[in-house]
């Protein structure tokens, strides 16, 4: 959103930037602006740029823990994406779980959120709103950290509080969801949605509330059916801010780390690894016993690069560009 | 927008709104449970934190009776010692929230304010950062975090932070909407830029600075890889590692070490949520009005 917005004002202000008299004022003024911007600037340049670069130059490198290793060229690419049997296979298996949990965290926490804010904005009752959307919102400014223990408390399969609930509803009580592994991801898929539905919510609430009321009471003149208001003037209104959303959902579900490092006992990613994400993947590679820093670099650096493809299709797919803001 | 009908009272509620009404209320309440147990547990002695139905459902007075802080006195006592892990979180919260003011609040006015060669790409620059998806790069961030000797080291948990491009952009959208006539009367009585930035921009901006603080605050107080992987000594361990340390007891976990830790780490933004709800959404999901 923020891209775009600028994208059209800024070359705008470099054509005005242009001012023929290099005069001592001016001078000064280009000199205080350089000065203004340089602490933030070197903070930036040296966290995104310069890691980028060490990280990739690292990559190239049999590195190790504080050992700057020897150059060995793509091998650690070549073993992460083919070459040694089991990091692919692993590398793979993280692949396929990141782009399930990212999948899934899309289809199961937009539609709701979609339906919980619309349901919000035809409550004419200002405090009750405002107390619901408290609610809601109450899970996105807790860490992950404490989120992901306490799932794991709810969902412990003796004890937990899930499992005995389920056994009152006369439902199968004894459900394996840390060891089993086809209920890892649903459980992940859970935590993630009680954690972020209520954010995604919120700011559709606040797109429903700029569309403009006079296009609803035209549509009710001329006897339009709600049905009809919904598809024809609601969602082409919202369509923006949906695909701003699943654009961000889907980058932050990408890199998540802090919730399946935590979920499972012991960090071990649940049975064979099977919650093990990308990011996971990476930080096992350079912090876990044989400290790989090169090949944890190497994976970051295919990592990042999917990540960065998926955002771009779905810039492009989602159309956001065309609307220039969300 | 509804704010024309919203004087109207529960009587005229229609039928379906009732029905979407109760299906939030029954939604919101399910949606709060979690936090209620962990609330409750954290008050209960460690022997009761995993009994089905929980007491305060079954019997509120006995519930009330079990009642204790024993949970509290194992975390905050000197073996876990999450008070002081909680002090250090503030400190470096604190610390990082100011350092992202000042920094981007100058390279803001900068670029609302000055003309300057590149401004334009520098400033699309910074903003394509925020695509940047850096999680990814863990190793070579540290790599450069030892480099700098910043490991093991508050300061090298603070000063990233500061590097918001968010912070910037929503500092330089605020600062543009400033007359500039305001400027420009403080250039003619000779003030420099540092003088206007300080005495003009930053008094007229704080509702801006109080956004980017609560959105600063929410990613620091609640980081937890970074300081996982930059603090090595046990006195700097910030909350939510030291929430991950106790969990990493391999036998018998000290889950009421754990509920009560994490429900002080848990309360503290939620205090300020419900104090500033409206700084806290608008910074973290865009322009509400209401």
């Amino acid at each position: 959103m923020a891209l775009l917005v600028s994208q059209s004002e800024a070359p705008n202000q470099a054509a005005g930037a242009v001012n023929p008299k290099w005069t001592w004022r001016r001078i000064k003024e280009v000199l205080a602006a350089y000065a203004m911007i340089a602490p933030f600037m070197a903070i930036l340049l040296t966290f995104s740029v310069y890691v980028l670069y060490f990280g990739f130059r690292m990559s190239l490198r049999d590195a190790q823990g504080l050992s700057d290793g020897s150059f060995v060229g793509l091998q650690n690419y070549k073993d992460l994406l083919w070459a040694d049997e089991y990091r692919a296979r692993d590398f793979w298996l993280a692949v396929k779980t990141t782009f399930t949990f990212m999948a899934g965290c899309l289809l199961t926490q937009m539609p709701v959120a979609f339906v919980l804010a619309y349901i919000l904005n035809h409550i004419p009752l200002v405090r009750l709103r405002a107390v619901l959307r408290a609610a809601f919102f109450l899970p996105v400014v807790i860490n992950t950290v404490i989120i992901a223990l306490l799932f794991r408390m709810l969902f412990n399969p003796d004890q937990g509080v899930i499992n005995s609930f389920l056994g009152l509803l006369g439902l199968p009580s004894n459900i394996d969801w840390m060891m089993n592994s086809s209920y890892v991801m649903p459980l992940m898929l859970i935590a993630a949605f009680w954690q972020w539905t209520g954010y995604h919510m919120v700011y559709f609430l606040s797109q429903l509330q700029t569309i403009d009321p006079s296009l609803y009471e035209a549509a009710k003149l001329d006897g339009a059916s709600p049905r009809r208001v919904l598809w024809r003037i609601t969602l082409p209104h919202m369509r923006p801010a949906i695909t701003f959303a699943m654009v961000t959902s889907a980058i932050g579900g990408l890199q998540v780390f802090d919730l399946v490092f935590l979920l499972f006992p012991n960090a071990a990613y649940g049975p064979g690894g099977v919650a093990k994400t990308l990011v996971a993947f990476v930080y096992d590679q350079g912090f876990s016993q044989q400290f790989l820093t090169g090949m944890a670099s190497a994976a970051g650096w295919l990592t990042f690069g999917l990540i960065l493809i998926i955002s771009l299709i779905q810039f492009k797919v989602l159309g956001l560009g065309k609307h220039g803001e969300a | 927008m509804f704010n024309g009908k919203s004087s109207r009272k529960l009587n005229s509620v229609g039928p379906v709104q009732g029905i979407g009404l109760f299906f939030l209320l029954v939604v919101g309440v399910i949606y709060l449970v979690p936090l209620f147990w962990l609330a409750n547990s954290s008050f209960l002695p460690e022997s009761e934190i995993f009994q089905f139905p929980p007491k305060i459902l079954t019997s509120p007075r006995e519930a009330f009776q079990l009642y204790t802080l024993d949970s509290y006195r194992t975390a905050f006592g000197e073996h876990w010692n999450a008070g002081w892990a909680l002090g250090v979180s503030v400190v470096v919260t604190v610390g990082g929230i100011l350092l992202t003011l000042v920094l981007c609040s100058l390279c803001a006015y900068a670029f609302a304010y000055l003309e300057f060669p590149g401004k334009g790409v520098i400033f699309i620059a910074i903003l394509a950062t925020m695509m940047l998806p850096m999680g990814t790069m863990i190793a070579p961030y540290l790599g450069t975090i030892r480099m700098l000797h910043l490991k093991d080291n508050l300061l090298g948990l603070i000063i990233p932070y500061a590097g918001s491009a968010f912070g910037v952009f929503l500092l330089r959208q605020f600062y543009i909407k400033i007359p500039v006539a305001l400027i420009e009367s403080a250039r003619i009585d000779g003030a420099g830029h540092l003088k206007i930035w300080w005495n003009v921009i930053v008094p007229l901006s704080k509702p801006a600075l109080a956004a980017l603080s609560i959105v600063q605050f929410r990613a620091i107080w609640n980081d937890f890889l970074n300081p996982m992987i930059i603090l090595r000594s046990e006195n700097l361990f910030t909350a939510t590692v030291r929430i991950q340390v106790m969990d990493s007891t391999n036998f018998s976990k000290p889950y009421d070490a754990i509920i009560a830790t994490g429900f002080v780490t848990a309360l503290v933004p939620i205090i300020f949520f419900l104090v500033f709800q409206k700084q806290f959404i608008e910074g973290l999901a865009g322009g509400i009005k209401e």
